[in-house]
């Protein structure tokens, strides 16, 4: 069948189409640029606004944690369903597991700042009534104890699986169980007077969400460079079908998070809720909601939609967009103590350097993965 | 008859052992001029769509045309309900509550949705249920993988026996029985609209039976659920375990100002004072037919509950429940009383039981109630003897 309804694959060698080494050597400059213009940025926000800065560099180390959970998570669901449709179009996920020693090395670095962005790890938090009781577990020591431990869980069950292909099962365990802690640790406790159980599978879904999108945008590019030789447009239509579906999921989850607060209205559930819905901002709080759900679902609606190339990639653009956005409204508004958003060096440092270091961090081995010599006719 | 008798010899089938080879075979077949009908196969197989040469599938729009559907559907009933014809505020939310009218709204569309291009498709695919199927093949239900063609023009069946053969086919043959044969056995004929009803009649009898057995349905909830039945909730009537005299529905406070705007009365409650009252107050109201509608109304949601409602304790709950008999409203003991008496009971209740409704109803309500207990006094027969219970005052 794969002979018969298949693009053919391009011939490197006569055309100018350039090669994944090529594509990587040209995009290290810019990377590196990225890092370097991110640090200074976000060290430059730092000093403007300190709350602003550590808040940024959360999100960063956050949301890089996410893109090599994300890697992992789909490596092993598709080892433990034994799925392989997605063995030719799929590379990226195996690469993204390189980013966790870095998001860990970040993440670490807030104890600098742990004091300027969560509420219990001032001097003055035993005098803070909503944080009575929870300073034996919420305290810097045993947090950042935690940051590494959960880290060095993750790192270690990651390079079992990406490295020898064991451990899918586990890893789903142990995922489970430490991104959950993950999500109330590092981002619930932002804001004390708040709980919301769903918080974790929320981030979840945000998490797999831009997974997906990231893989689906690295697949058109070895599709580009002609690394995919035999790929049906059923594929594509495959990868189509998960971006809408979980963007569903996300709506989903979402909505039953937002729900039950927003019916209950209870004190202790609104919390950062209230600073969303009203005021300056509500539009981003919208905006959220367009660029996760509303516009992936209108766009992909169509299966036509869902096997274009270029449709695909302004989606998960877009949903690249959407997750940092969603993570921004997580984390500024308590932070901020009931500022409005704004977009300074800081967001702008954390954007640049999120790009950067991924690139940095993950395309060696993405290189490695995709590009093995049988596979590839050596450009000349 | 005679281009039924062409098609009977002209279709053949085939089967296959796996999907590949029928993805070559039909792909085969089709450029060698052959029409290929269909293909029948144990899971979807990719390509095939494009193997036939098939269109992309149209139901996809009616999908979408039945989500809408349900969308509008649920969002205009909740809207409309919510938030047009019967606007009640439900904790403290606007009464547009998007964000709760949500979920429903998902629920309907996604049924509509699936229920819609279920129907979609048996109605495009012109399929009616039937009781038996014809058998295309007998692995068609196992785990072969089989085509349906027409020969093209000028070819003769062996030969392309042979080369489906070569292709894997495990087997082949012509068609001898058109599957669409309209003149079949009753049971090989699609069902019709008739057929469909008839099927349907178990389920019209047993909803006819609903309103039968209702009553026995009613106690085997109750059985089921023990807790619906016997709530720990405060039931109506009970009295209040917190309320100052167990009295739900307390006075207000004295002093109270009405938030209509009405200057407070100079009365209070007692005995003497309703009997001044009826010396001192005129009704202001001259009976029309507006104020006895409105009379009418207010009498029949507040006070026939107790009076009954002809004012003469017919149908009274009171009475019913054997608590006390109220006082009869058209009898000449109230006959003969003032209009000023009268509205001082409805504005601070009487001497033993009644609540006044001074709080709860306006003055111009109350003045058209007495209005309207002095029209039912008219219209009420004149009460034979005067062994009522008249010692009891309103």
């Amino acid at each position: 069948m794969s002979e018969i309804f298949t693009v053919p694959a391009r011939d490197l060698t006569k055309s100018g189409i350039p090669t994944l080494a090529d594509i990587g050597e040209r995009l290290r400059g810019g990377a590196w640029a990225f890092v370097i213009l991110g640090a200074l940025c976000l060290g430059l926000g730092l000093v403007l606004q300190a709350e602003r800065g550590w808040g940024n560099l959360l999100l960063t180390a956050f949301n890089l944690a996410c893109v090599g959970l994300g890697g992992l998570f789909l490596l092993a669901i598709q080892s433990i369903t034994g799925a392989r449709w997605s063995d030719p179009i799929l590379k990226a996920h195996r690469a993204m597991p390189a980013l966790l020693p870095v998001a860990g090395a970040l993440m670490l670095l807030l104890a600098f700042g742990a004091t300027t962005l969560y509420p219990w790890a001032r001097p003055d938090a035993a005098s803070h009534e909503a944080l009575h009781g929870r300073l034996g577990w919420l305290n810097p020591p045993f947090f950042f104890v935690r940051v590494a431990l959960i880290f060095a869980a993750w790192i270690w069950v990651g390079r079992r699986l990406t490295h020898q292909g064991k451990g899918a099962a586990p890893f789903i365990l142990v995922f489970g169980l430490t991104f959950s802690l993950a999500n109330f640790d590092w981002l619930m406790s932002l804001e004390p007077v708040w709980s919301s159980t769903i918080l974790a599978i929320y981030g979840f879904s945000g998490m797999f969400l831009q997974g997906i999108a990231i893989v689906t945008i690295s697949a058109i590019v070895l599709r580009r460079v002609g690394l995919l030789p035999a790929v049906s447009k059923a594929q594509n239509h495959d990868l189509g079908k998960l971006l809408f579906a979980f963007s569903c999921f996300w709506a989903y989850i979402f909505l039953s998070q937002f729900l039950l607060i927003w019916y209950a209205n209870l004190p202790e559930e609104t919390g950062p809720m209230r600073l969303l819905l009203q005021g300056r901002w509500m539009p981003l709080f919208y905006l959220n909601l367009i660029l996760n759900f509303g516009l992936p679902f209108v766009l992909l609606l169509q299966r036509r939609a869902k096997t274009n190339e270029a449709v695909l990639l302004a989606t998960c653009t877009l949903l690249l967009a959407g997750r940092w956005l969603d993570l921004y409204l997580q984390i500024m508004p308590p932070v901020l103590h009931g500022l409005g958003p704004v977009f300074g060096p800081a967001e702008l440092g954390g954007i640049l350097l999120q790009l950067g270091l991924g690139h940095l961090a993950c395309w060696p081995v993405f290189m490695k993965d995709a590009n093995p010599a049988q596979e590839l006719p050596q450009a000349g | 008859m005679s281009s039924i008798e062409h098609l009977h010899r002209s279709r053949f089938r085939a089967s296959f052992p796996d999907p590949e080879q029928l993805l070559h075979a039909v792909a085969h077949l089709r450029a060698a001029g052959h029409r290929v009908l269909d293909t029948y196969t144990p899971f979807p197989v990719h390509g095939m769509d494009e193997a036939l040469g098939q269109r992309p599938s149209r139901l996809p729009r009616a999908c979408l045309a039945f989500a809408a559907l349900g969308l509008a559907l649920a969002a205009g009933l909740q809207i409309w309900t919510s938030a047009v014809d019967y606007p009640l505020i439900m904790g403290g939310k606007p009464l547009l509550a998007i964000p709760a009218f949500i979920p429903v709204a998902f629920e309907l569309t996604v049924l509509l949705a699936g229920l819609g291009v279920v129907a979609s498709f048996f109605v495009a695919a012109r399929m009616r249920p039937r009781l038996r199927i014809p058998d295309l093949h007998p692995g068609a239900n196992d785990d072969r993988f089989i085509l349906a063609a027409e020969l093209a023009a000028d070819v003769q069946f062996p030969a392309v026996a042979r080369e489906l053969a070569d292709l894997g086919a495990l087997d082949s043959s012509l068609l001898v029985e058109d599957r669409f044969r309209r003149d079949g056995a009753f049971w090989d004929r699609p069902a019709g609209v008739g057929m469909l009803l008839l099927a349907c009649l178990p389920a019209f009898l047993l909803l006819a039976l609903v309103p039968v057995l209702n009553r026995d349905f009613q106690r085997r909830n109750q059985a089921w659920d023990g807790g619906m039945g016997a709530p720990l909730s405060a039931q109506a009537y009970d009295a209040s375990g917190v309320l100052p005299g167990g009295k739900v529905l307390q006075a207000p406070p004295p002093y109270t100002l009405s938030r209509r705007g009405e200057p407070p009365l100079a009365f209070a409650a007692g005995k003497a004072e309703a009997e001044r009252a009826g010396r001192e107050l005129q009704n202001p109201y001259q009976p029309t037919q507006a104020r006895f509608n409105r009379g009418k109304l207010v009498y029949e949601r507040v006070c026939a509950t107790c009076h009954g409602r002809e004012g003469d304790n017919n149908g009274s709950v009171i009475v019913a429940r054997g608590a006390f008999a109220p006082t009869v409203l058209v009898s000449p003991a109230v006959r003969d009383m003032p209009d000023g008496r009268l509205f001082h009971v409805a504005t601070f209740g009487g001497p033993t039981k009644m609540k006044g409704y001074g709080d709860l109803l306006s003055r111009e309500d109350r003045w058209q109630v007495v209005l309207y207990i002095r029209e039912l006094q008219k219209a009420a027969k004149p009460v034979a003897a005067p062994a009522q219970a008249t010692g009891v005052q309103p």
